[in-house]
């Protein structure tokens, strides 16, 4: 049984954000990290091999050189090799062009179940899952708080409205996860020295018989515009007041704001 | 190529999402400046009795794809025979797992331009443009199909984007479904189905929601909350902190990886205002922070923050708003 985990390295939450002339993030000397979403999917995985379920786990992810560092860090959780796709044609791809990149280095590597996080840190669509089990024609079962598998197919528990199913489909498939499958692993001294053996391939799009032509550039949306988000106005304060008298302060500016 | 609108239409219980009738709006405001029709894929408990009403607010015509609770991915087939035949401009989708779901098999499917979640989409000089948060909210992006890129745009569209009209006297034309080729994604089943332990209200349907987080303490902290949105009308919800520690249910946590909400009025008592919880409320008309730490974060884009305990602060509050509430009824 073999997992591919799909991750996406991203500037860390705190980091300082630009954009360059062509309106893309300027990713030059901004920390990042791997998408904290594509953690729990890390774990997921992990934990799979632990309780003998999935015997190899290999990482996948397309971005610029530098995503390599992401690669290496999943490595040092666990798991056992890591592909990156990195090609010049690719910068400024769009959720349409990363599933049709994944999805063809997917069919490539062929694993039982394809897994993702539910959703980027930077650009939360969470389209690219979905999109890939389209184009390669498999099932999907996403948003799974937890993932299993055996005798030939997969089953997440997955929140409904009033509650929780559980969703199964035959393997081969594409499922994501979210943040409900339990805290990521740390990677251990041992983890982060053992991963620097394990092996990490680079592919380019002619490794995977792909065009930029096919790619449509490599979007078929264009940014026109960023611009930084509306000021608010400034927060009102209601401190070192009793209780009751905060109470009243607080009931006074909903009913000036007809909220009451 | 036509000019029209089509919308995932979701529905549960045996009513129509407040999505639903957000998109009928949109889709109509849209297609108003297309100078197409809005037209309704609808799906969901009630979608077969419910999917003309959506008339009122706005779509010329409807069809109805399921009329169960079932995992809207399971439809994909039929949701992509249904966008082929119609050959619209565009397809606008809730930012819900459902909708992003079938969003994404549509954009896989047919190879077409994927925006959102936005949280505006327009018509310029006849062409879809879209605005999105992008980056933790730190940028504003504007964003139209490549030149020559191929209808129709499918657009993930958040919560409140459009404020539903008040229903109107129209009803949507039901119309056949047609017949969907064989796709993998049927293949997925629910094997089982469990209710929650306790009774879950739909917190993307709340007008006032009081949430609790780190701060409340445990199960019990979340008393006074909710004799604070018992007197307010309201729902409890929580931060993820809160969810983890199982105070309350999952189904009611809000944030990046929870519902996305925006009440009127949205109260956070006890909670830090991280950033992945703030992208599931910071669109809430009004906000309420109620923490005692004076730098928590929330204290940064709350409208009001009352720097406090909130074990005192909240029943003082709910008294007042009792008596006030009260004499204004006799």
């Amino acid at each position: 049984m073999k997992i591919v985990v799909c991750i996406k390295q991203v500037p860390a939450t705190s980091a300082d954000k630009r954009y360059t002339d062509d309106l893309r993030l300027d990713r030059n000397g901004v920390e990042a990290i791997i998408n904290p979403l594509d953690e729990y999917a890390i774990e997921q995985a992990l934990r799979l091999v632990d309780d003998g379920s999935v015997e190899n786990v290999t990482y996948l992810s397309m971005g610029p050189e530098q995503a390599s560092e992401a690669l290496r860090r999943a490595l040092a959780m666990g798991g056992d090799d890591a592909v990156l796709i990195t090609d010049p044609a690719l910068a400024g791809a769009d959720e349409w062009a990363t599933a049709k990149v994944l999805a063809a280095a997917l069919d490539k590597l062929a694993p039982d179940v394809a897994l993702m996080g539910m959703a980027s840190d930077d650009a939360r669509g969470s389209l690219v899952p979905g999109a890939v089990a389209a184009m390669r024609d498999l099932p999907l079962l996403s948003y799974g708080s937890e993932l299993a598998v055996a005798d030939g197919a997969a089953r997440v528990r997955r929140l409904s409205a009033t509650g929780f199913d559980w969703i199964t489909a035959p393997l081969p498939l594409v499922a994501t996860v979210t943040d409900q499958v339990g805290e990521p692993r740390y990677a251990s001294l041992k983890g982060i020295m053992a991963a620097k053996r394990k092996g990490l391939e680079t592919w380019s799009l002619a490794d995977l018989g792909l065009s930029a032509d096919e790619l449509s550039g490599a979007a078929l949306t264009q940014v026109t515009d960023v611009r930084p988000p509306e000021a608010k106005p400034p927060t009102e304060r209601i401190e070192n007041l009793p209780p009751a008298e905060a109470a009243t302060k607080i009931a006074d500016w909903l009913d000036a704001r007809k909220l009451i | 190529m036509s000019n029209d609108i089509l919308f995932l239409a979701e529905f549960a219980g045996g009513k129509p999402a407040r999505s639903a009738l957000e998109l009928a709006t949109g889709a109509a405001e849209l297609a108003t400046q297309s100078g197409g029709s809005a037209v309704a894929l609808a799906y969901g408990s009630g979608a077969a009795d419910g999917a003309t009403g959506l008339g009122a607010h706005g779509a010329a015509r409807a069809v109805v794809l399921g009329d169960d609770d079932r995992p809207a991915i399971t439809l994909a087939a039929s949701v992509i025979a249904a966008v082929r035949d119609a050959d619209a401009l565009a397809v606008l989708a809730p930012a819900t797992p459902n909708g992003r779901d079938l969003a994404a098999a549509l954009v896989g499917t047919l190879h077409v331009p994927a925006f959102g979640p936005v949280r505006a989409a327009r018509l310029a000089d006849g062409v879809l443009e879209t605005e999105q948060a992008t980056l933790q909210g730190s940028a504003i992006t504007t964003s139209r199909p490549a030149d020559g890129a191929p209808s129709p745009s499918i657009v993930l569209v958040l919560a409140n984007t459009f404020t539903p009209t008040e229903p109107g006297s129209g009803s949507a034309e039901v119309i056949q479904a047609p017949a969907a080729a064989e796709s993998a994604f049927a293949k997925a089943t629910v094997v089982e189905s469990h209710e929650a332990d306790a009774k879950v209200v739909n917190l993307e349907e709340a007008t006032v929601i009081v949430a609790g987080g780190r701060g409340v303490g445990g199960e019990d902290g979340f008393g006074p909350l909710r004799e604070l949105a018992g007197a307010l009308g309201g729902a409890v919800g929580a931060s993820r902190a809160a969810a983890d520690a199982g105070w309350i249910p999952y189904q009611l946590q809000i944030g990046q990886t929870g519902k996305v909400v925006k009440p009127s009025l949205y109260i956070g008592a006890g909670i830090s205002g991280a950033i992945q919880h703030r992208v599931g409320m910071q669109t809430a008309e009004h906000v309420i922070a109620i923490n005692r730490d004076p730098d928590a974060p929330i204290g940064d884009f709350a409208d009001l923050f009352v720097v406090g305990d909130l074990f005192q602060i909240i029943p003082a509050l709910t008294d007042e708003i009792r008596r006030r509430t009260g004499s204004s009824k006799a």
